[in-house]
């Protein structure tokens, strides 16, 4: 007997390309529009169908149905890397991306939603294929909902810990008790919403092509763009508003759009997190429009929408671009390089490190002082008034502090393979967090092409991490996971 | 009025005391032969021995006369069925005690009062109740308001120091020109006096007052010599539900700090109650109690589930210079104890308890009634009407008896401290202080 229920990972990893194989199905008919070649994605299709198909029909009946929590760190970490591998295959075959550690590069930075590309002129490559470099993030965000929703707090991972934990025996957040009707729901204001925001963005004459791509990407908090200056190839205002207001609701925990959506305004003004969120982004945009209003000529208006814009495509890890941030001024650059670390809420299809961790840290660092005047008194953090175990808190404080030593030692391999200091620092920022663009050579107007092959692997590698939650994946490289019980 | 107590704990047992005074017949029921048996040698009550939750037990007791079915055993759970079963059997009201104090808060969920229960009782939260009240202010061991404070019955000790010490009533009314205050009783070596003009002030004395509000200062400055002083640092012992309960209350108003000695309740203690400061630790650690700042606490609530912790550590407390302190006893026989050994006040959830049924039963034409912690006195407030006997006369040609003081007045929103020549008119509001005995006449002239 292995220790693993290998059957049964074997018949999810082949449903996950069956997924992935069904995506690139999706492009057919864009190639067929638009008279492109449609042999790469068509025998794309056909090969991650047929390693897919018989993995998940043949293992799925024989395989034990219980899955162990190692079988579950294990799963989730290479369904992402046999995903990105498959996922590469349009790009190769097309020649639309001729270099295999590009080609990762671009697909596992869509499948986590990151958005950084090695692209040079994305408007020369087929259509088929972009829609499949859009769709890669979709699917990407669609499996950080349930991941996030259902199969993380099992795991004991991850932001959404705190609402499900947050009092013995009481899951205030979960919508519904059974996980595949939640994942349902969630998946339904997903789809709901990309279907929206498609329509919202023809309104504002976007193609239909560029409108639905747009959408794919920004309700998964992606990224990836049809155009090469990303957003900022439209001027209508009409347009970058809608986009923002929907990178806020995909920002946004999507068991939150759904009470929302049910009227359950009260739960909604309740939550902490989201109110931080908010108030947050309200406040850093007033404040750096102001400074960057005080440096450009342009119309108030202008400015105001170019940092809302910005700010919110950061916060929530999207990366979509309008305007050069760090074109403004040094103070701009840096705060922007700040909010690289902020992230969106919890449960949301953003990466980071999520605001509720950091009002967790926040709270517990300002009760330590308190805790320092009464030794004996239990002082615990309250979140949306309920106080939080002490274990949990930890399991936040421990998150923070490996980030920030993997976004430490990713950056000094990043100076070592010879990028300069703004660039590696906010490159492994940028990939840790899922985000896309960042400051120095990969600013919002440059791309990853011209870092080395190694890196290239450094920064797929740390946007997995991100994406997972960190201990997802870390806890693989640990002697304890592998030892025989 | 026929009543059945189900349940000869200690809130049955006090309960059926209380009752038996007032010509009630009752019924016992309880599972414990021995307590039935001390039960009916010392009180004129039947017993039957059985389940209450029993059709036959509760048919025994002739449940379809009575008039009343009160559920006072220690599980809610057969307080609630019981009492729905009696409603069923044709007793026209029924009490039951509770524990969970949801069912007092969550009325819109369930109301009991559709299952039959006409009134639940919760002793924890009364005893909350109590000892939020017993903290209006610190120098009072006692008080209570009477029409939304138009007048108050406090109590205070008397020591050798304090003006009214060796003084008759009489002599201490001189010190009064402004009729403002009246001595209603006096707890002297655990007999409770109903003073008249001759009797004197004692040292150690327990003096009870009704006062105008405004002359509570001048009271506790004649008594005590102390200034009034304000309560701001209550330190609250024990997580139990009576402590979660005060504190809950007290933190609205005061800076609360909860002792509990089980790490997890804390957790739950602190998580429950976000703005009381909850503490780890033993409370027989002295050491721990002076580094939270018992030197600095106005206010000391002892209510673990040990009554020798509660009692231990309020006398530490004193020693600390605690102006005010609380202890839970569960031994009822403490409570006369209290004023000697030096705990302000003992209270007792199961003695709240029965009190408040008794009152609810004897509600009726009394509007209030309360009794006093150790004294052996009741306090009621009536509306007079157009046909009661007081109106016939001034007070002092009526018959009243010796037992019995009209302490208060309540006219057109003016509050009164009456005098011999005062006469009553309908819709005066009166508070009467008498011993328990006396209740039935008090009825007699104020109904």
């Amino acid at each position: 007997m292995s220790r693993f229920n290998v059957k049964l990972i074997g018949s999810i990893l082949g449903l996950l390309l069956v997924i992935s194989g069904v995506g690139m199905l999706m492009a057919i008919p864009f190639s067929i529009y638009y008279k492109e070649d449609l042999f790469p994605i068509t025998s794309s299709a056909a090969i991650t169908l047929f390693t897919g198909l018989p993995l998940w029909l043949l293992l799925n009946k024989s395989a034990p149905r219980e899955l162990k929590k190692r079988d579950g760190y294990l799963v989730v970490t290479l369904g992402w890397v046999v995903m990105s591998l498959f996922g590469t295959l349009p790009y190769l075959i097309s020649g639309s991306i001729p270099n295999f550690t590009d080609a990762f590069f671009e697909t596992m930075s869509g499948f986590t939603t990151t958005g950084a590309s090695i692209l040079n002129n994305i408007e020369a490559m087929p259509k088929g294929i972009l829609l499949w470099r859009s769709l890669s993030q979709w699917i990407g965000g669609m499996g950080i909902i349930v991941l996030a929703v259902a199969i993380l707090p099992i795991l004991g991972i991850g932001g959404m810990q705190l609402f499900v934990a947050e009092a013995p025996g009481i899951s205030a957040e979960k919508l519904k008790p059974r996980i595949k009707d939640t994942a349902k729901r969630l998946w339904l204001i997903y789809v709901g919403l990309t279907f929206l925001e498609t329509v919202l963005l023809m309104f504002g004459d976007m193609p239909f092509f560029d409108a639905l791509n747009h959408s794919l990407t920004t309700m998964a908090t992606g990224g990836f763009s049809t155009k090469n200056n990303s957003i900022a190839f439209y001027s209508s205002p009409y347009i970058h508003y809608v986009i923002t207001a929907f990178m806020f609701l995909a920002g946004t925990s999507f068991t939150l759009t759904y009470f929302i959506l049910k009227r359950k305004l009260k739960k909604v003004l309740g939550n902490e997190e989201f109110i931080v969120y908010l108030v947050f982004i309200i406040l850093a945009t007033l404040m750096l429009t102001g400074v960057v209003h005080s440096l450009t000529d342009y119309s108030f208006e202008k400015n105001f929408r170019d940092t809302l814009f910005s700010v919110v495509s950061i916060i929530t890890t999207t990366g979509f671009v309008v305007e050069d941030y760090t074109a403004w001024s040094p103070l701009i650059t840096m705060a922007f390089f700040a909010l690289l670390f902020i992230g969106g809420m919890a449960g949301s299809t953003a990466g980071g490190i999520k605001v509720v961790r950091h009002i967790v840290l926040f709270k517990n660092s300002f009760l330590e002082m308190k805790r320092q005047l009464h030794p004996n008194a239990i002082i615990p953090v309250r979140l949306n008034n309920r106080a939080i175990q002490g274990e949990l808190t930890y399991h936040v404080l421990a998150f923070m502090m490996i980030y920030f030593l993997i976004f430490s030692i990713g950056s000094i391999i990043m100076a070592w393979v010879g990028l300069d200091f703004p660039t590696a620092l906010s490159a492994v920022a940028t990939s840790l967090g899922n985000v896309g663009p960042g400051i120095g050579n990969v600013s919002p107007v440059d791309n990853f092409s011209a870092i080395p092959t190694v890196g290239k692997w450094v920064l797929a590698f740390l946007m997995l991490l991100g994406r997972l939650e960190l201990f997802t994946v870390l806890i693989l490289f640990t002697p304890f996971f592998w030892k025989r019980e | 009025m026929k009543i059945i107590i189900a349940g000869a704990g200690d809130v049955g047992y006090h309960l059926a005391k209380l009752l038996v005074l007032e010509d009630h017949e009752i019924a016992i029921i309880d599972l414990n032969e021995a307590k039935l048996a001390h039960l009916s040698k010392h009180l004129d009550v039947v017993t039957v021995r059985g389940s209450a939750t029993s059709f036959s037990v509760l048919e025994e007791a002739n449940i379809a006369n009575s008039d009343l079915f009160i559920a006072v055993t220690e599980s809610e759970e057969a307080n609630i069925s019981t009492c729905i079963i009696a409603k069923h059997l044709g007793v026209k009201k029924t009490i039951a005690r509770i524990q969970n104090t949801e069912f007092l808060v969550r009325k819109d969920k369930l109301d009991l009062y559709d299952l039959g229960i006409d009134e639940i009782i919760s002793p924890e939260s009364l005893a909350g109740r109590e000892i939020k009240r017993l903290l209006r202010e610190i120098a009072l061991t006692d008080s209570f308001d009477f029409d939304g404070g138009k007048l108050s019955l406090i109590g205070l000790p008397i020591n050798k120091k304090s003006p009214l010490c060796g003084k008759s009533l009489l002599e201490a009314s001189k010190l009064d020109p402004t009729n403002s205050f009246i001595t209603v009783a006096l707890l002297r070596n655990n007999e409770t006096i109903i003073p008249h003009g001759h009797d004197r002030f004692e040292a150690n004395d327990h003096a009870y007052f009704i006062a105008l509000p405004s002359a509570i200062d001048k009271v506790i400055m004649l008594s005590t010599r102390e200034k009034k002083q304000g309560l701001k640092r209550v330190m609250v012992l024990g997580g139990s539900k009576v402590g979660i309960n005060a504190s809950k209350q007290l933190s609205k108003k005061y800076n609360v700090k909860l002792i509990e000695l089980d790490k997890q309740k804390c957790f739950e203690l602190a998580d429950m109650l976000p703005n009381v400061m909850v503490i780890h630790g033993d409370a027989r650690d002295v050491d721990l109690l002076q580094e939270e700042g018992i030197d600095e606490t106005d206010a000391f609530i002892a209510v673990t589930g040990n009554s020798e912790t509660n009692i231990i550590s309020s006398l530490v407390a004193k020693d600390h210079k605690v102006k005010k302190t609380i202890a839970l006893v569960e031994n009822v026989d403490y409570i006369h104890l209290s004023q000697n050994i030096g705990v302000d006040t003992m209270i007792n959830k199961k003695l709240i308890a029965a009190n408040f049924i008794f009152r609810y039963i004897r509600k009726g034409d009394i509007i209030n009634l309360t009794s006093i912690h150790g004294v052996d006195a009741e306090v009621l407030e009536f509306v007079i009407k157009v046909e009661s006997k007081i109106t016939r006369d001034t007070l002092r040609s009526l018959d009243i008896p010796n037992s019995v003081i009209v302490a208060g007045v309540i006219r057109k929103g003016e509050a009164i401290i009456p005098k011999g020549d005062f006469q009553f008119r309908p819709k005066d509001r009166a508070v009467v202080l008498c011993k328990p005995e006396s209740i039935q006449q008090v009825e007699e002239y104020f109904s």
